[in-house]
């Protein structure tokens, strides 16, 4: 292929690190403490406790004393200015509040003409807030990058630890991915049939019933988030009842990698183009439909399949994290 | 029409007193669950203890989808008893896991005592 | 008329149901093993609850939400002896000192 020379394609794919040879690296140096260095450090402290003066003893036991009158008097203070805030707030449920008789009264009229979705909160989430919802997606995918950066495990076992090293710098006690997995084999019992069994009707169902929730996150309760849930509990149950053989098959991290970017970079430019023809008074051309009816409401139902399946992902993701340290 | 959406006043009360009896006494029922979740000596114990208190959850979200006449409340029952069974699933074959790596280690360390 | 006979239907299935829920936490506390007082708690699971939802289900009449409390009855009658079965895998695997509750044949 011709186009995957290019350096972006290069970087995109992860084939190489298009930093590497020009920008001057250097690797960590090994730190070695000799017996002379400890010493050297023991007779520091030591002569730091001899040489303090009665005064200066004084001084820094009133200066402890002060910090801590000065940590609660200003704890105390914060918490009595936030309380005089709130104080002063409208009282909750006043019938004059500003936020009563504008935002909410015209989401409750104008929501279904503006949107097109019967539900109402699903019209605010997607529709009104969508940004908001947006964030909330990137978070899930944030969290789960960290979760990966910290449990992840390495294909091969890291070099042991020399006998002079010191404690912080050896490495510590990893399995490598072929260790878990076998772990995994000999210590969980996976071949349950009776499990099995079940698991096998009522994975579908499972899955049926999230999709159900999410295509109808327009017109019921419901939406993206719990029927994510719903369909990443399916896949959680898969999981324990036929192994990570199985579910290595169709969902891995390439998977989650493109479900991901797929689903949020198609969230935010339609979000994007939705605001963009909004806020400058343009057709948006998007046709909102028949109220009540499944392919209504605009852009609602698409945003709500790519937040579900962030959501299902996500949660498939932490799940085999935790357990095996990789999916 | 339902039975519960009546005109009538003395059965609307009539069936209010007996869902909020109900849920009464699922309350208490389920507090004395959580006593045996906690005092339970074994794990197994516990799991089934977690398993009896959602049991009762899913018919109180049933008698308050019907009390407060909003049907999708019955979907939430629905999850929440896929969610208790996908628990226990899990749990069990967490703990197995467990107890099994806590053997070998215990073999191993009474092998090296040995040697 | 008829609805009154509705109501008092319902209402003694429901108290069954409820009573089901009471002998479950009693026979929690009355047995003294694990693998015991699963018998109990496993007849909350299919009893309590079927007893009880069939009566939400005559107040409801035949409509959407019954059709959801039923799904919730069929699910169960698949996942609570699934569950009852892995408890007592792990109880079985778990516990060391098995013989002194129930006899062990090998």
């Amino acid at each position: 292929m011709k186009r995957k020379d290019n350096a972006f394609f290069r970087w995109f794919f992860g084939e190489t690190d298009t930093m590497l040879g020009r920008v001057e690296m250097r690797p960590q140096q090994e730190y070695t403490e000799t017996a002379s260095d400890i010493r050297e450090v023991m007779q520091d402290s030591l002569t730091q406790d001899q040489t303090g003066d009665e005064e200066d003893f004084v001084l820094i036991r009133v200066f402890h004393r002060l910090y801590r009158v000065a940590a609660v008097f200003f704890c105390v203070a914060l918490i009595a200015v936030l309380l005089i805030n709130v104080s002063w707030l409208p009282k909750n449920g006043g019938a004059d509040n500003p936020v009563n008789n504008e935002v909410s009264a015209r989401y409750i009229e104008s929501g279904l003409q503006e949107t097109g979705a019967v539900n109402i909160v699903t019209g605010m989430i997607l529709d009104y807030r969508a940004f908001d919802t947006f964030g909330e997606s990137n978070v899930l995918f944030i969290a789960t990058v960290t979760v990966l950066i910290l449990l992840r495990l390495d294909k091969e076992k890291k070099a042991p630890a020399k006998k002079g090293m010191p404690v912080y710098q050896r490495p510590k006690d990893e399995l490598t991915i072929a260790q878990a997995q076998s772990r995994d084999r000999i210590y969980e019992p996976k071949n349950n049939v009776i499990l099995q069994v079940v698991a096998g009707f009522l994975v579908p169902i499972l899955f049926i019933f999230g999709i159900y929730v999410i295509l109808n996150g327009h017109l019921s309760p419901g939406g993206g988030f719990s029927g994510g849930a719903i369909i990443g509990a399916g896949l959680i149950l898969y999981l324990n009842a036929f192994g990570f053989e199985k579910t290595e098959r169709f969902f891995t991290e390439k998977t989650y990698k493109w479900v991901s970017f797929f689903s949020l970079t198609f969230y935010c430019l339609a979000k994007s183009y939705s605001f963009f023809t909004g806020a400058n008074h343009l057709e948006s051309g998007i046709p909102l439909g028949t109220p009540g009816a499944i392919l209504s409401s605009g852009l609602i139902l698409p945003l709500n399949i790519c937040v579900g399946l962030v959501v299902a992902c996500t949660m498939y993701a932490f799940y085999a994290l935790f357990r095996k340290g990789g999916f | 029409m339902t039975g519960y959406e009546t005109a009538d006043p003395a059965l609307q009360s009539a069936y209010r007193i007996l869902f909020i009896g109900a849920l009464l006494f699922l309350a208490v029922m389920m507090l004395f669950c959580f006593l045996r979740a906690v005092w339970g000596p074994r794990v197994a114990d516990r799991i089934v203890a977690v398993n009896m208190i959602g049991t009762m959850v899913m018919v109180t979200i049933a008698i308050l989808a019907l009390m407060q006449k909003e049907g999708y409340l019955a979907d939430i029952c629905l999850i929440y008893a896929m969610i208790s069974f996908l628990a226990v699933v899990v749990l069990t074959k967490v703990y197995m896991g467990v107890y099994r790596e806590r053997q070998e280690k215990r073999k191993e360390e009474e092998e090296n005592a040995d040697a | 008329m008829l609805d009154w006979i509705r109501f008092i239907v319902g209402a003694v299935v429901l108290l069954l149901g409820l009573a089901a829920f009471a002998l479950e936490v009693f026979g929690s506390y009355r047995f003294s093993f694990v693998l015991n007082r699963m018998h109990a708690a496993a007849m909350g699971d299919t009893l309590g609850i079927g007893i009880s939802l069939i009566g939400l289900i005559i107040f409801s009449g035949f409509n959407f939400t019954s059709l959801k409390l039923f799904l919730v009855l069929v699910f169960l009658w698949f996942a609570s002896p699934v569950a009852s079965h892995l408890i007592a895998r792990l109880e079985i695997t778990t516990d060391e000192d098995l013989e002194q509750f129930c006899e062990i044949r090998k």
